[in-house]
């Protein structure tokens, strides 16, 4: 059991939020000592965190400094199609491992209501996560949680203009209930068409916009 | 330096008491103190007397220190001052009515408890199936009003399975941290379980940002080193462990300053008497260990299954407010108050004021106008207090001033006719009085600062009184006596003092009163305690002479006693304990025994054989103790294993590794 310090394992997670979530922009360059100073932190929990995030390849670490990682279209096409393959696979596992207590909590999921978009979306999050978790495979549920924050960052690009996810609410139920009735080619199709959908409309928005460059 | 020289290892030590804030640098092998720094403690946050603690002591080379150690109050003071988080309580197979019927409910340390079908039997046989949907819809429903949860399922450290379903479930549906109780408590008792679950779940966030603010204060300072924190039985572990188990610290202040009294002192058997300036706390060191208490450590009314010292607290120090009673008798204490020398050696007018008043003859002046308030702290936010509040404040801009004069401006008589309690508890206001380190100030015992302002309260006191001065002092070194040397009777004999004026207890009382204050003519009682008393703190000496003399027997008073209880936060051991249960499995029917369960805080499996059963989990515990020992940084640790049956066919087996703390010197 590898166990990161406390206050490493806190600033990690309050800059993982901050660079999925735009508030800290892409290509920004990161100070250690005015984020120690601004967050109350000490400089060697910053520095930790720090290299724990390139290696989620949300921070780039060129020769000298450090920067939010970059966004390119290209980027959004590689992930897209790792994450459309992995996400099928985990409808397929979570067919044939998912334990009563999943489907609980998937059903749980299904009734949640949002508030608004983003709330919305954070529901969304948690419902993959714990599909994942019902292949009760951990080694894929580590690489989907990888993909999660990469993916994050497009999502919130387009979110001013989204408002086509409820949508998606209705294909999480039909989902559960082909995981239920162990559909299994049935559960792989509705979380393809779910993923392409949520690519598509995203890819679409920021070549309309040109939010990104190429 | 000389090259030949054995390389210094030196480590920091920080105690959090209820006044001071004390810091040592020690060089561990010599067990000499190079340097020692003293700081009030800022009981609003913690961590900022800490701050300046590693601030201000001096360093010749911080990076040289080879660990830090602290010691703190914080975890019970949050707890007895309701500033831990608020907490959902999932009961598993708890019985409502049960709990109800013997009104159990207050005892969880929280309000929002709910209960849960499910929970397992002695067996570790599924009593009732977990209500998972039932679960959800509580903590989807109240997932806003908590800031964490904890889970206590009924036998879980016989099988933990519903917790850890809980759990699982819980995290999928939020992000709030999760406690489960077998993870702090193998011992059975559910409901002590359920409250230390629930204590720790409320603390989590208080100690991760403590945590956070001494690591920043470290590296502030240039201090490179591994942090550890004390536990209640005066043992070490890592910050990390601290932070997932903040219930452990419960009583790590005076656990380390009883370790610290053996440590400089070299007794292995001796009571540690701990004269702080709000309380003075007892612990009994018995073959060179601070002694256990077998119930868990209890704190703010709430029973936990936290294995802390054997402890006893009285409110009496060196601070504590010296007042009158209502039958003019005098109190000494339980609050603690700034000593009047104190307050004129940063205010000169109040000694002036002070003189004036001890020199006017009719009418004499009360005691109570030697209370002083005074502003500790600058005002950011003026708008956050009452109106009330803001005038105090107004009030003291120009400088402290009696609480008699301070209310009569604002047309009262009294205190208790207004609420001020924010202005306390925020520190933005303080109060002064008469205390006993004024009167050591007047004796010359301990005057560091303004003594004439003590010598004028004590002539004003005595003279309401009708009492010489001398007299007064007799008095009161008298009274102290008595209190100590009471509290040292109750802890070691655990029965209750008698009432004076209860009659039944006429011999016992007249036994007590003559040993602590002979009175008699013709009969001396004596009582003899076999071993010594070591002394700690500043006042230690002083307020503590007349006790060991009560009983016969020596006070030691080792070197750097005043600051021993930081010397202690380094003292301790690195521990880690593992158990494991072993119980039969039982045929349907409860009939035959057809194997044996082993659990393993979350690792259950099966043996057929006895022998086999413990023969494993005499290894697995043993090498979950050791590598889990190394992790928090115990150097070379041993392992020594226990077998303790518990119960029909049902062992405990327990594990504990020990080492002194890792330090390259």
């Amino acid at each position: 059991m590898k166990m990161n310090k406390v206050d490493t394992e806190k600033v990690y997670q309050l800059l993982w939020e901050k660079i999925t979530s735009l508030e800290l922009a892409p290509g920004e360059i990161l100070d250690i000592a005015a984020l120690a100073n601004e967050m109350g932190f000490s400089q060697t929990s910053i520095r930790e965190a720090l290299s724990m995030l390139v290696h989620d390849r949300l921070v780039d670490a060129p020769p000298r400094g450090l920067y939010v990682a970059s966004l390119k279209f290209t980027d959004l096409e590689k992930i897209s199609t790792i994450r459309l393959n992995l996400e099928t696979l985990a409808a397929q596992q979570a067919v044939r491992n998912a334990s009563k207590d999943d489907l609980v909590i998937l059903s749980t999921l299904c009734e949640e209501v949002a508030g608004d978009t983003r709330e919305l979306f954070e529901l969304d999050q948690r419902f993959h996560q714990a599909i994942a978790r019902a292949t009760h495979n951990s080694y894929l549920a580590d690489i989907l949680d990888h993909f999660y924050g990469l993916s994050k960052r497009l999502w919130f690009l387009a979110l001013p203009y989204l408002d086509f996810l409820p949508s998606a609410v209705k294909s999480h139920i039909n989902l559960v209930s082909a995981i239920q009735e162990e559909n299994e080619p049935l559960a792989m199709e509705i979380m393809q068409n779910h993923i392409e959908e949520f690519y598509q409309k995203i890819q679409e928005i920021i070549k309309e916009k040109n939010l990104i460059s190429e | 330096m000389n090259k030949k020289t054995p390389p210094e290892t030196l480590v920091l030590g920080i105690d959090t008491g209820g006044t001071y804030t004390d810091g040592v640098l020690l060089e561990y092998n010599s067990h000499q103190i190079i340097a020692a720094h003293k700081s009030l403690t800022t009981k609003r946050d913690f961590s900022i007397g800490i701050e300046n603690v590693i601030k201000e002591i001096e360093l010749k080379d911080p990076s040289a220190i080879q660990m830090v150690s602290i010691s703190t109050t914080l975890a019970t003071n949050a707890i007895a001052e309701g500033k831990g988080k608020r907490v959902g309580l999932f009961l598993i197979g708890y019985d409502p009515e049960l709990i109800n019927s013997f009104d159990m409910g207050k005892r969880f340390a929280t309000s929002h408890y709910y209960y849960i079908e499910g929970g397992h039997d002695l067996h570790g046989q599924e009593k009732a199936p977990l209500d998972l949907p039932n679960l959800l819809e509580i903590t989807k429903a109240n997932k806003n009003n908590v800031d964490a949860i904890a889970v206590s399922s009924y036998f879980s450290p016989r099988n933990p399975e519903h917790e850890i379903r809980a759990q699982n479930a819980i995290t999928s549906i939020c992000d709030l941290p999760i406690v489960l109780g077998h993870q702090l408590s193998t011992s059975l008792g559910s409901i002590e379980r359920a409250t230390t679950a629930a204590l720790n779940a409320s603390l989590l966030a208080v100690l991760q940002d403590f945590i956070i603010a001494v690591r920043r204060a470290m590296e502030n300072r240039g201090i490179n080193a591994p942090l550890m924190v004390v536990r209640g039985d005066g043992t070490l572990m890592n910050a990390e462990f601290a932070a997932q188990s903040p219930v452990e610290t419960i009583h790590s202040g005076p656990a380390a300053s009883a370790i610290g009294g053996r440590f400089l002192s070299g007794e292995d058997q001796a009571l540690v008497l701990d004269v702080g300036g709000t309380t003075t706390d007892l612990a009994l060191i018995k073959d060179g260990k601070v002694t256990i208490s077998e119930t868990g450590a209890s704190v703010a009314g709430y029973q936990t299954a936290v294995k802390a010292a054997n402890l006893f607290s009285i409110g009496l120090g060196g601070d504590s407010h010296i007042t009158l009673g209502r039958g003019n008798e005098l109190c000494i204490g339980p609050e603690r108050v700034v000593p009047l020398s104190y307050l004129s050696h940063l205010h000169e007018n109040v000694g002036e004021r002070l003189k004036a008043l001890s020199k006017r003859g009719w009418p004499a002046p009360y005691p109570r106008e030697l209370e002083y308030w005074f502003l500790q702290r600058e005002v950011s936010d003026l708008h956050a207090f009452s109106a009330r509040e803001q005038q105090v404040i107004e009030i003291l801009k120009s400088g402290p001033k009696p609480a008699t004069e301070v209310l009569k401006s604002l047309g009262l008589l009294d205190p208790s006719q207004i609420d001020l309690n924010t202005l306390w508890r925020e520190e933005i206001t303080g109060k002064s009085g008469f205390t006993p380190t004024d009167i050591l100030h007047v004796e010359g015992k301990h005057s560091p600062w303004n003594e004439k302002a003590s010598q004028s309260a004590l002539t004003i006191f005595s003279h309401y009184l009708n009492w010489g001065e001398d007299e007064f002092r007799r008095i009161f070194w008298e009274l102290v006596a008595e209190k100590i040397s009471k509290a040292v009777m109750y802890f070691l004999t655990e029965k209750e003092i008698p009432d004076k004026n209860e009659p039944i207890h006429a011999l016992a009382n007249w036994f007590l009163e003559n040993t602590l204050l002979p009175q008699h003519d013709q009969l001396e009682t004596q009582i003899k305690l076999k071993i010594p008393l070591i002394g700690i703190g500043a006042p230690a000496r002083e307020l503590l002479e007349r006790t060991a003399s009560i009983f016969n027997t020596e006070l030691i008073l080792p070197d750097n006693y005043q600051v021993a209880n930081a010397a202690g936060a380094v003292a301790g051991s690195v521990m880690v304990t593992e158990e494991i249960l072993i119980y039969p499995h039982l045929s349907s029917g409860d009939v035959d025994v057809i194997g044996y369960f082993l659990q393993a805080r979350d690792e259950r499996s099966e043996t057929e054989e006895l022998e086999d059963a413990l023969n494993e989990a005499k290894k697995l515990a043993g090498d979950n103790a050791l590598s889990a020992a190394l992790r928090s940084g115990a150097d070379n640790p041993q392992v020594d294993i226990e077998v303790i049956q518990d119960g029909m066919d049902s062992y405990r087996i327990k594990a504990r590794a020990v080492g002194k703390p890792r330090l390259e010197g």
